[in-house]
């Protein structure tokens, strides 16, 4: 590290300005910096992607035990899983009705909450991103954000208080001489409660891409013809389709693996899978077929991923490659 | 008096002293060997009323005796069983030192073999045969409570007083209006009966039974768990259920009007017990078994269960007064014939194959 | 839809009487500031007009208005003699070119090109052809496969182009998309826009804050300056008669003196007058009123200290700074008769004769019809 100057020299001239201390620390920093071996540098990368790694190591690691798990049988004489292997615990799925009922109810929620949200996201996203009123898009980034801080469980807990027999819809309605309606513990609750739950989610994944479509490229599909409708399927959709895809994404993953809005509106009887594997688990102390079942949601999940993006092309997250 | 041992020491001899003057029915030889205190001791325990009551008429008591703390630890008995289960399997020390489960729960644990002997509690001689669990080797358990799953219902709905029979399930006016357990926990044996079985066929043929809950999800019931079911209640969501009487009792205590009886096809009744998880040093276990021997004695079931509404297995307790002549809480020899009891050890060897029945028709 | 300016009558006699475009004092408000005032102008078939201004003067505003993104808040555009206020952009017989472009990233220079073809309803088995022919007319032959972001910059000018035209429209809107290119590109596609206009014959306006631009392409030139139409002309006469202070400034005079008006017209700066002209009544300068002359620094000769123009008319001074162009050498010089002022001079024949350096003192001189005077208070207080 070379001396600064201002104090080589002997004292002829003006007195230097002190030399501060947050400017010693920077040329210190400074000098390590500069005598780092520049081959460190693919070391270091790899260092500070370390802790991911690990996470998803971890999470590999679980899921081999968990597929160990599920090719071994619980004995319920001695709550032991057995020492053989076998697929018993997936024949037993295969044949087992809540399995399929449960399946195909998490499945269909998937596709109804991930197009409702899409659907509903978009023009929240759109005027977020359009609207020329400050005082709009505040507003707006509010209900987005507001949301986040009141999490799963306590919304759906305002969700009985709301909807129940003595809630607040049913009171407004009693006042015009109606109900009391059962509003809660229906599939179309649990539904209802996933949407509003994911909706900010959509709404975050889908704004950035808006964003990024220049009202210019809109005002140019106007100036060749197209209608706000025909500009909207033919260029603005298109061209938000990473931001669609990444929010379809994310609401589609995590509505698949949802476990407190159907364990909390669904009254017990609109089970989603991953309320299944919780009981296999804590209530029946199965964690053979817990693991099987485990095991079968996140193939779904990965293959849901997968369709998904198969679907938007290659480089549809922004990740290199074409645009 | 900065010393902590002569604080700790003080303490300990101040904890003796008092158990003497309380006689504690610890017999002199024991007293004479015992092993150091831990300083503190880890209850699992069930929230709101149940962790209030046990700490009012066994964990505080114990403490004052003892000078050792308890701090009551609310994890989910279905959650921390797991736990214990994996710190068992691995030599490691388990996340308690006493677990307050159902003894169907508690048994799947005495099946794997991860419970300590609790044969030797000086209180078990002078107890209800009850305490001991049925079907099971040795003492891996002790029962310390009945409980009864009672017809709960709301007055105003039955003007002509209570139901005698569980079939008012069935009546279409309750439809959407009713509750069950979610994993149909304690109304199997009535549903055999309903559905024109024999309770004796149980585990051998449940037919019946799952005929009757078939019909009975025709009903649109609301599933769910011990809290849930005041809630209901209080919020008017149902009119009819099939819950532990404790539940309909504090919903009552809450200010709604909730009314329980056992109809004439009988109830189920179960027990709730406490064991304790092998893998604690000497001196825990010997403490912990104190402890439990303690829960068992009439001192403090009197208190404690004067809290939950449930008839203990202490002898000499006095009901409280709300529940003299109840059905749900059964004193009597004609009391209990009315009663359904499953031995816990079938209910654990079956639990899974029941949920899964039970999920089917319900799920579907 | 009657309404719709495609619906406007085309019999020839009746489309050689109206004008492509005409702006009836349009105005633009955005919150309290008028981004376009009282803006009227008329715009010949086939002509190619081209609006002049430094950035934020409303020329986009103004062509936001014709095109039809936005409505006026006062005035009326008509296109091709119908009224279409009411008419959406869509329905607008208008081709446009972006500042940024604006091409569809997910389509193919090709798919571009048909979009508005597709969109106006064309026949699709004439579409191909089309959109061959015009990626011909922009020199594009074989790279419709090619996604906009596999060509360069020129290249995708030319798409831009192409889309804006492909569908025959009645005016062409060009908002700056030269403005990014380097020089060189610049110029080449300045030729271009100038060859497809007049190979097409279609109406344009073009919107720059390139004054070289301007009077290369167009045949007709506005001037704007904070949302005002300063001057309206063909670029010969806007460029040889500015009329107002800031269009000469803007067209890049040279030097601006300050003084007192006096009659005749002249400037009296110091003890000198200089008799000079006022190319517009509207803006002359009133005897005895503050008065700015703006001097052409390509007028203004320079003779060396010895020789000299015709007495009485010349002022020494000193070279202070010499740069040599190439094709022209730029003099900044002092004069100090004329209090120190700083004057520009530009020698277009460096060969023809000796150049002076830094410290040299020459004589300069002009012609009074190339001292443009003007009244001062039309200039706030900017010194050149
Ligand atoms: N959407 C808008 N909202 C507010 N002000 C605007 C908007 N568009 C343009 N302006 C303002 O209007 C003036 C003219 O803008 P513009 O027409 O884009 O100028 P130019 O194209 O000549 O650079 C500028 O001061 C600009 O800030
Ligand atoms: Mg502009």
């Amino acid at each position: 590290m070379a001396l600064s100057p201002g104090r080589s020299g002997l004292g002829a001239g003006p007195s230097p300005a002190p030399y501060r201390l947050s400017w010693r620390i920077l040329d210190a920093l400074e000098a390590v910096a500069a005598r780092w071996p520049a081959r460190a540098e693919g070391a270091i990368r790899w260092l500070l992607l370390l802790p991911a790694l690990l996470v998803v190591g971890l999470l590999v690691f679980g899921l081999l035990v968990m597929g160990d798990a599920s090719l071994r049988v619980m004995d319920f004489r001695t709550y032991r899983l057995s020492e053989q292997h076998s697929l018993a615990n997936y024949v037993r799925l295969w044949g087992w009705g809540a399995f399929h009922a449960t399946l195909w109810r998490s499945l269909g929620a998937t596709l109804l909450v991930t197009l409702l949200c899409l659907v509903l996201a978009f023009p929240y996203a759109r005027a977020l991103t359009r609207t020329s009123s400050a005082r709009l898009r505040r507003l707006l980034l509010v209900g987005l954000f507001l949301p986040f801080f009141v999490g799963q469980v306590v919304r759906a807990y305002g969700w009985l208080v709301i909807l129940g027999q003595q809630g607040l819809v049913n009171q407004v309605l009693g006042l015009l001489g109606l109900g009391p309606y059962r509003l809660l513990f229906a599939y179309e609750t649990v539904l209802f409660g996933l949407v509003q739950y994911m909706l900010p989610f959509a709404v975050l994944m889908l704004a950035p891409a808006l964003a990024a479509i220049p009202e210019e490229i809109e005002r140019a599909a106007a100036s060749c013809g197209a209608s706000p409708v025909r500009a909207l399927l033919r260029i603005v959709l298109p061209m938000a389709r990473p931001g669609l895809v990444a929010a379809a994404l994310v609401v589609a993953t995590l509505t698949l693996t949802d476990f407190a809005m159907p364990a909390i509106l669904g009254g017990g009887t609109n089970d989603f899978l991953a309320n299944l594997v919780h009981d296999q688990f804590f209530r029946t102390s199965n964690a053979g077929l817990g693991s099987a079942i485990a095991l079968v949601l996140t193939f779904l999940g990965t293959t849901v991923a997968g369709l998904l993006l198969a679907l938007a092309g290659p480089g549809a997250l922004g990740v290199r490659g074409a645009r | 008096m900065n010393d902590p041992s002569f604080f700790t020491s003080r303490r300990r001899l101040l904890g003796s002293a008092t158990a003497l003057a309380a006689g504690f029915a610890v017999p002199a030889v024991l007293r004479a060997q015992e092993p150091a205190k831990p300083a503190e001791l880890i209850v699992r325990a069930w929230g709101g009323v149940w962790v209030d009551s046990l700490k009012k008429g066994v964990s505080d008591p114990f403490t004052a005796k003892t000078g050792i703390r308890i701090r009551h630890d609310l994890t989910e008995d279905n959650e921390i069983k797991p736990r214990i289960w994996a710190a068992v399997q691995q030599g490691r020390t388990p996340p308690i030192h006493v677990n307050w489960d159902t003894t169907a729960n508690a048994t799947s644990s005495a099946l794997r073999g991860v419970c300590e002997s609790l044969a030797d509690l000086p209180n078990l001689a002078k107890v209800l045969p009850l305490a001991k669990p049925i079907g099971l080797e040795g003492v891996p358990i002790v029962n310390l409570y009945s409980y009864v799953y009672v017809l709960a219902y709301r007055p105003e709905v039955f003007p002509g007083g209570a139901p005698t029979s569980w079939s008012v399930l069935l009546e279409p006016r309750f439809k959407g209006r009713i509750a069950l357990y979610n994993d149909g926990i304690g109304f199997h044996p009535v549903a055999q009966v309903m559905g024109g079985g024999k309770v004796s066929d149980i585990p051998g043929n449940m037919e019946p039974c799952w005929a009757f809950i078939r019909k009975l999800k025709e009903q649109k019931p609301l599933l769910g768990e011990d809290p849930d079911f005041t809630n209901w209640f209080q919020k008017g969501e149902i009119d009819v259920a099939c819950t532990i009487s404790s539940n309909a009792r504090e919903a009552k205590a809450k200010g709604v009007n909730v009314a329980w009886t056992v109809p004439k096809e009988g109830a189920k009744v179960d027990t709730d017990g406490m064991w304790i998880p092998k893998g604690l040093t000497a001196n825990e276990l010997y403490w912990a078994k104190r402890y439990i021997d303690f829960a068992l004695s009439t001192e403090a079931q009197q208190v404690w269960l004067d809290g939950l509404g449930l008839p203990g297995v202490a002898p000499g307790l006095r009901p409280p007064a709300d529940l003299v002549g109840d059905p749900s809480y059964p004193t009597t020899e004609k009391d209990f014939e009315r009663l359904i009891l499953i031995p816990p050890r079938i209910q654990a060897e079956h639990t899974a194959e029941w949920f899964a029945r039970f999920k089917e028709i319900m799920q579907s | 839809m009657t309404s719709t300016a495609e619906a406007v009558p085309r019999t020839r006699a009746h489309a050689e009487a109206v004008p492509a475009v005409e702006a009836l004092g349009l105005g633009r408000r955005y919150g309290t500031v008028w981004a376009l005032e009282d803006a009227s102008f008329r715009l010949e078939r086939g002509q190619f007009l081209t609006v002049l201004g430094p950035s934020g003067s409303g020329k986009s505003t103004l062509l936001k208005l014709v095109a039809g993104f936005e409505r006026p808040d006062r005035g009326h555009v008509r296109l091709f003699g119908a009224e279409v206020d009411t008419v959406p952009p869509h329905r607008r017989p208008i081709g446009m070119v972006f500042q940024r472009l604006a091409l569809f990233p997910h389509m193919t220079a090709a798919g571009n090109i048909a979009f508005p073809l597709e969109m106006r309803r064309f026949d699709p088995r004439e579409i191909p052809a089309r959109v061959e022919r015009f990626l011909e007319l922009v020199r594009l032959r074989g790279l419709g496969h090619r996604r906009p972001h596999e060509l360069s910059g020129g290249q995708q000018q030319r798409v831009a182009i192409a889309r804006a035209l492909v569908f025959e429209p009645g005016l062409l809107l060009l908002d700056e998309p030269l403005a990014s290119l380097d020089v060189r590109l610049k110029e080449e596609m300045q030729l271009e826009f100038r060859r497809i206009q007049r190979e097409l014959g279609v109406t344009t306006i073009n919107v720059t804050h390139d004054q070289r631009e301007a009077l290369v392409l167009s045949d007709r030139v506005i001037v704007m300056q904070g949302g005002r139409i300063l001057q309206e002309g063909e670029p010969e006469t806007v460029w040889r008669d500015p009329a107002h202070p800031f269009v000469a400034r803007f067209l890049g005079v040279g030097t601006m003196l300050r003084g007192l008006a006096e009659a005749g017209p002249a400037i009296r700066i110091g003890d000198r007058r200089l008799p000079g002209r006022a190319p517009n009544p509207a803006t002359a300068p009133r005897p005895g009123r503050p008065a700015v002359a703006a001097l052409r620094a390509e007028r203004v000769r320079i003779f060396a200290a010895s020789g000299s123009p015709a007495p009485g008319t010349g002022f020494a001074c000193r070279v202070t700074d010499t740069v040599f162009e190439g094709d022209r050498v730029l003099y900044e010089l002092i004069v100090p008769e004329l209090g120190e002022v700083r004057l520009r001079a530009v020698d277009l024949d460096p060969g023809g004769h000796a150049r002076y350096r830094p410290g040299t003192q020459v004589t300069v001189a002009w012609s009074p019809d190339d001292l443009l005077l003007f009244d001062a208070s039309l200039e706030p207080g900017s010194d050149p």
